[in-house]
């Protein structure tokens, strides 16, 4: 559904004039008129409002009855009283009412000083308490979940937990039980409320009812400071505020952005802060010393990786992982390319597309923003999982689904949450979907796709089913989709493919409808566009060519490219074909790694390793996928006598003859303007706290032309057929991740391996859920879901301990373990 | 006064409740008549009738049904069966002895307002009634009375009965919209009103039993007939429940307007020999109290409202001087805190406040200066809720203590003389109420 179009009207509050957009809750509009009226279950990010907690009674002339301010909008003409006594009375009233089983333990509560009840009370309150009896008791606290605790004493049961899991997040896990003054908040079977978005109840929560496990105890309110900045672990890219306390993150908060986050978290944003102040990181530069990594001096450090990179010279092979910024990948590229002449750097597990193509896929004028979603008239998540690719924008696909009525088609390999939301729902063989984005094509032109969809491993109807849903919506269709798409060998095809459909659907680009890449990495389009990529430099140039990321590895292996640098990244944790890199790693004499935790490909190989700082203390850009420029600001400081990472990078450069006169942050990201003809004139002011969309701007016409589509399409190859075997499909959980395992709070989520099986194979291969198994050599336990389609397996990558990047052919043997 | 009975109509008459008998005397000719006239002209019947909804709050049914949006979207009606207001017994007796009074009313509304969909919400203590409706449903599906193109005028119109769980917050509209779908039965906020957007947020009629039970009476004998019945804007007959301490308590169908008097000492028989009435409520045990002297007021929706209290659901309780008002009022108060939903702060912390309060009059630990609290916690519930039922018990509760402090200044003192050394749990006049939830 397209954006309403609101007018402007005018009414009147306690005796002044205010404007406010018609249909604007009263509570809402008051603040515009600097009118304050107390709340507590109102919350417009929750939904529509419910008018529970009574406390926002305001006057009405022409009404007899005070009415909810938090469910009235604002009519031309309406005047509004806030000071009555008749409405001062009912305030009253509703503290009153709301502190009768209230325990007042403020003293002891992590809330005290931040709390709404208490500001409501002292403000809106009577002041005097008549209450004699005796108030209700619950077992407190209790843990809700490992990460959350509950205290039901304090609750003032205003509903915005439940609604939250009910009607935000969709996990149908918080209910009210019992009724009355009897009613307490408690999942619905009992079990703890464990699921990816459930830290938000914590915030949302108006009284110290709902605490955070991990911060429980840690500070008050007058200890801390609150720094804002941006989370750099997904590519969400959600706008945080880091509690600081004594130099220390103690608490993560969200920084309401309502066109990047739309003001939630991720569990894994909310809580992996910890991993920031744990032993097991990083924190001084290491060396290799026979055979075994020791701490040694920045001085020495930077020594040996200069002098072991001056000896390959030429022959340096680079490899950015997605948290870097635009300006550390920047560094990155000159450091390799100009410092050490050697053209192989990339950013991406399965290397560049042409220029041309990387243009037109994120060509601005098809580029859809982050709030299209909500307001389009269809939306096609296409072979990514949301909630563990972007998190933040699965419950932005739920928002426009539940209220705006937006039409989803999901089409991925494995069995989506958002199936459920979907309106046509379509499975292709793990990476077919070259083929099947061709078939959706066919269908949309209305040619016969038999061959196409039988290539894809997908049923004809379903794939008429999106195509239909696709094409008769609307004018604003926006497809959401995976970057994992344009992996594999037949990458170019894939992309020409998407951009067919994309063509197709959008013949006229508008705002509000084209395509949303759900990149691999935090801050993948960045790094593309600061010429993180083989053959293609800043501002998406013509480079050298060089060796891609399998290029890297295969050259590595034959001992071709001695020396190799990985930036934020373990290739063996986060990159496929496993045995082509470990050989690579054991050929390359000189290892140099940027990393916050030693896992194995850095505890096995580097030879040098620079510590990574954490998030809170970083200071850089990142460029969010829909195109906005964000900024990381420090919040910490560098522990010891750490260095940022783009000063370890600069001088590298130096060291080996190159001086780029950088002495501050601000003057990287001058140079990365500088040389990314798109961002001009994008000053770090400009960016400021909500960031800045570069292709909104008129610098975005010196964005490259992109390949328009091909008229016809090659055959696509056809997905591998299950012969006995299965098809093996990838997928990459929210919580595999080194922070995750890092964070003492989150380490209970750290997957173990698991092998997805549809129940018909299971019986097939005589394995029961549950069972230890093999997939081609890897160790997982046997899951059994029914949507999983016939003949495929699917496994986690990310994990340290049984790697599905081990297995390189599309076909693998399940065997009993 | 004369008693005219419309559908008290040979209530006991053996058999009424199967279709053969219904059928037999006449029954769904009304239906076919109504089949007849446009849409239109079905509202505009029932608007000439002036009848007023029999659940509680007396809203008129004719221009409830032109609240309706036109269109071909999906319409509702749901009957409200879910009779939870204490004192209230009338649908009971209409369900079971004359369904297919009720299912035809419904047929009709549902014509009126091009619904296509119809439920039956029935509480689910009514276990034999509900036995009954459904059975009596069937035989009308099976008649061609329910079910695609009725009596080939068509209009097609599907039937279900469904059982509540047990809340009387299930009677309140919109709480039993949201149980019907599923859902906790928690009432919604108004506006939208149900008219608008209903069950499963589509145009929905409520009406109480005995309101959509007399639609056929209103199509047979025309709206303007109806309205010649009763009082000034209190139209036409109302059955009403009478309980409590009265010599012949049941259901009797009056004509609005009849002197309460005569239906109390009249019909009911009046209090036990050598009692005196103390107080009684009009209008179910949510409406504020009348005292013996207000036995003379005429028994319609205006008068009663008057008079500071309400006609409600027409179940008029009887108590007389046996009983003492601080035991009628805590009782009453258990009931609502047993009852409230919890959504909203005044009621649920409300009802809970002044159930505490009054146990502690009752066991002597109050001073006369906690009845202050309590009528000022009647006033902070009233006017502030989320629906009725704080208001439910606040108003009762508030005309209590107004009409009969010097009785609560009495039993505090007489409690505390009992009670002298301020035991919290002495002296309760029984346990903490239990109500296991049906």
């Amino acid at each position: 559904m397209p954006r309403p179009d609101r007018k402007t009207i005018t009414f009147s509050i306690d005796g002044r004039e205010v404007e406010a957009p018609e249909g604007t809750m009263l509570v809402d509009a008051a603040k515009l008129g600097d009118v304050e009226i107390p709340v507590f279950c109102y919350e417009p990010k929750l939904g529509a409002p419910v008018g529970a907690c009574r406390m926002c009674l305001v006057e009405i002339e022409g009404i007899p009855k005070l009415q909810a301010g938090c469910a009235t909008p604002v009519k031309d003409g309406m005047v509004v009283h806030t000071q009555t006594d008749k409405v001062r009375a009912a305030q009253n009233s509703v503290v009153e009412f709301l502190l009768v089983n209230h325990p007042l333990d403020c003293p002891v509560c992590d809330k005290g000083g931040e709390c709404p009840l208490q500001d409501i009370t002292f403000g809106w309150g009577r002041g005097r308490s008549r209450v004699v009896e005796p108030k209700r008791h619950f077992e407190k606290p209790l843990a809700l979940s490992p990460l959350i605790a509950i205290d039901r004493e304090r609750c003032i049961l205003c509903y915005r937990c439940v609604r939250f899991s009910q009607e935000v997040s969709e996990d149908y896990q918080l209910v009210l039980q019992e009724r009355g003054s009897e009613s307490f908040v408690a999942t619905f079977d009992g079990h703890p409320y464990v699921a990816p978005f459930s830290g938000n109840i914590i915030e949302l929560c108006p009284v110290g009812a709902l605490t955070s496990q991990p911060y429980r105890f840690r500070a008050r309110p007058w200890d801390i400071e609150q720094s804002g900045s941006v989370c750099n672990l997904c590519p969400g890219q959600c706008n945080v505020s880091y509690t600081v306390r004594d130099d220390r993150v103690l608490r993560v908060l969200a920084r309401d952005h309502h066109e990047v986050d739309d003001g939630w978290l991720c569990d894994r944003g909310r809580f992996a802060y910890q991993a920031m102040h744990v032993d097991e990181r990083i924190t001084a530069p290491m060396v290799r010393d026979g055979g075994v990594l020791r701490e040694v001096t920045w001085e020495r450090a930077l020594e040996e990786a200069a002098k072991a990179l001056g000896r390959a010279k030429g022959a340096v092979g680079a490899i950015a992982g997605g948290s870097t910024t635009n300006e550390e990948g920047f560094l990155l590229q000159r450091l390799v390319r100009e410092t050490l002449g050697s053209p192989h750097v990339d950013s991406r597990a399965s290397g560049a597309l042409p220029i041309g193509l990387h243009a037109a896929l994120s060509a601005p004028a098809t580029q859809a923003t982050v709030p299209d979603v909500e307001f389009a008239h269809a939306v096609l998540v296409l072979d990514t999982e949301l909630v563990d690719d972007m998190p933040i924008l699965d419950l932005r696909v739920r928002k426009g689904v539940r209220r705006n009525r937006v039409k989803l088609a999901v089409a991925t390999s494995r069995p989506s949450s958002l199936d459920a939301n979907a309106k046509a729902v379509a499975r292709f063989a793990p990476g077919a979907g070259e083929a099947f984005v061709a078939a959706l094509e066919a269908a949309i032109a209305g040619s016969p796709i038999g061959e196409l969809a039988a290539a894809a491993g997908a049923e004809e109807d379903a794939v008429t089913a999106v195509a239909d849903l696709l094409r008769e919506a609307g004018e604003d269709v926006v497809i959401v989709w995976g970057e994992r798409l344009t992996h594999g060998p037949r990458a170019v095809q894939a992309a020409q493919a998407l951009l067919k459909v994309s063509s197709r659907l959008n013949p006229n680009p508008h705002p509000g409808a084209g395509l949303l890449e759900v990149p691999a990495g935090a801050n993948a389009r960045g790094l593309r566009e600061v010429g993180v990529l083989p053959g293609i430099g800043p501002g998406l140039t013509e480079a050298a060519p060089g060796l891609d990321t399998p290029g890297i590895a295969a050259a590595a292996a034959n001992g071709e490219l001695p020396a190799l640098y990985f930036l934020h990244t373990d290739p063996l944790r986060d990159l496929p074909d496993r045995a082509t890199w470990q050989r690579a790693l054991d050929r390359a004499s000189t290892v140099i790694a940027h990393g916050a935790f030693l896992t194995e490909g850095l505890r096995e190989f580097a030879t040098v390793v620079f510590p990574t700082e954490a998030p809170a203390a970083k200071e850089g850009t990142l460029t969010h996928t829909d195109g906005r420029l964000q900024r990381m600001r420090q919040a910490i400081g560098h522990p010891g006598d750490s260095r940022s990472e783009w000063q370890v990078l600069a001088e590298l450069s130096k060291r080996l003859g190159d001086d780029l006169q950088l002495f501050t942050a601000p003057m990287v990201y001058a140079q990365v303007v500088d040389s990314v003809p798109f961002y001009a004139g994008i000053s770090l002011d400009d960016i400021g706290g909500v960031g800045v969309r570069w292709p909104a701007r008129e610098a975005a016409s010196a964005w490259p032309a992109g390949e328009s589509a091909p008229v016809g399409l090659e055959a696509p190859a056809a997905a591998a057929s299950p012969n006995g075997k299965l098809r093996v499909g990838t997928f990459r959980s929210v919580w595999a991740a080194p922070e995750v395992e890092a964070s003492p709070a989150l380490k209970f989520l750290a997957p173990k391996q698991r092998a997805e099986l549809a129940p018909s194979d299971a019986a097939r291969l005589g394995i029961g859920h549950g069972e230890h198994v093999l997939v081609g050599g890897v160790p997982a336990v046997a899951h059994l879901r029914t949507g999983t389609p016939e003949g495929t397996v699917f496994l986690e990558e990310g994990i340290e301990a049984a790697p599905a990047a081990a297995i390189t052919d599309p076909l693998a043997e399940v065997t009993k373990a | 006064m004369s008693t005219p009975h419309l559908l008290f109509k040979d209530i006991d008459e053996p058999g009424l409740d199967t279709l053969d008998v219904y059928v037999k005397r006449g029954g769904y000719d009304n239906l076919k008549k109504a089949l007849t006239m446009p849409p239109e002209a079905v509202v505009e019947e029932l608007k000439a009738s002036g009848i007023r909804g029999r659940g509680g709050a007396g809203f008129q049914m004719g221009t409830k049904l032109s609240f309706l949006p036109k269109g071909t979207m999906d319409k509702y009606v749901v009957c409200n069966a879910d009779e939870s207001e204490p004192g209230t017994f009338k649908d009971r007796e209409l369900m079971q002895k004359i369904p297919h009074l009720l299912i035809e009313g419904i047929l009709i509304a549902g014509y009126a307002a091009q619904a296509t969909k119809s439920f039956i919400f029935i509480r689910g203590e009514y276990d034999q009634q509900a036995s009954i409706l459904e059975a009596a449903v069937a035989e009308a599906k099976a008649a061609g009375y329910i079910g695609e193109n009725i009596l080939g005028s068509g209009h097609s119109q599907d039937m279900w009965v469904h059982r509540g769980a047990g809340a009387y917050i299930c009677g309140e509209e919109t709480g039993l919209l949201d149980s019907l779908e599923g859902r906790r039965g928690n009432p919604r906020l108004k506006p939208p009103f149900p008219a608008n957007q209903g069950l499963y947020q589509g145009p929905t009629l409520i009406n109480n039993v005995e309101t959509l039970s007399t639609a056929p009476l209103i199509i047979g004998m025309g709206g303007a007939e109806y309205a010649k019945l009763g009082a000034e804007n209190s139209t036409g007959t109302k059955l009403v429940s009478v309980s409590g301490n009265v010599k012949n308590p049941g259901n009797f169908e009056i004509e609005l307007g009849m002197k309460s008097r005569d239906i109390i000492e009249g019909l009911a028989g009046g209090v036990p020999d050598g009692r005196q009435v103390k107080f009684w409520f009009p209008g179910g045990s949510s409406s504020p109290v009348l005292l013996p002297e207000d036995l003379d007021l005429t028994y319609d929706f205006d008068t009663m409202a008057k008079a500071g209290s309400m006609l409600g659901s027409g179940a008029i309780i009887v108590v007389d001087d046996s009983n003492k008002v601080v035991d009628v009022a805590l009782k009453l108060a258990k009931f609502y805190k047993h009852e409230s939903c919890g959504k909203c702060s005044p009621c649920r912390e409300g009802t809970n406040w002044t159930v505490k309060m009054l146990q502690r009059i009752d066991a002597g630990v109050a001073t006369p200066m906690d009845l202050d609290i309590l009528a000022s916690v009647q006033d902070q519930i009233m006017g502030n809720c989320l629906c009725v039922l704080g208001d439910a018990m606040a108003m009762p509760l508030s005309s209590m203590v107004k009409k009969f402090r010097e009785e609560f200044e009495e039993h505090i003192e007489l409690a505390r003389a009992r009670n002298p050394y301020g035991d919290e749990d002495a002296g309760q006049a029984e346990p903490p109420i239990e109500i296991a939830a049906a």
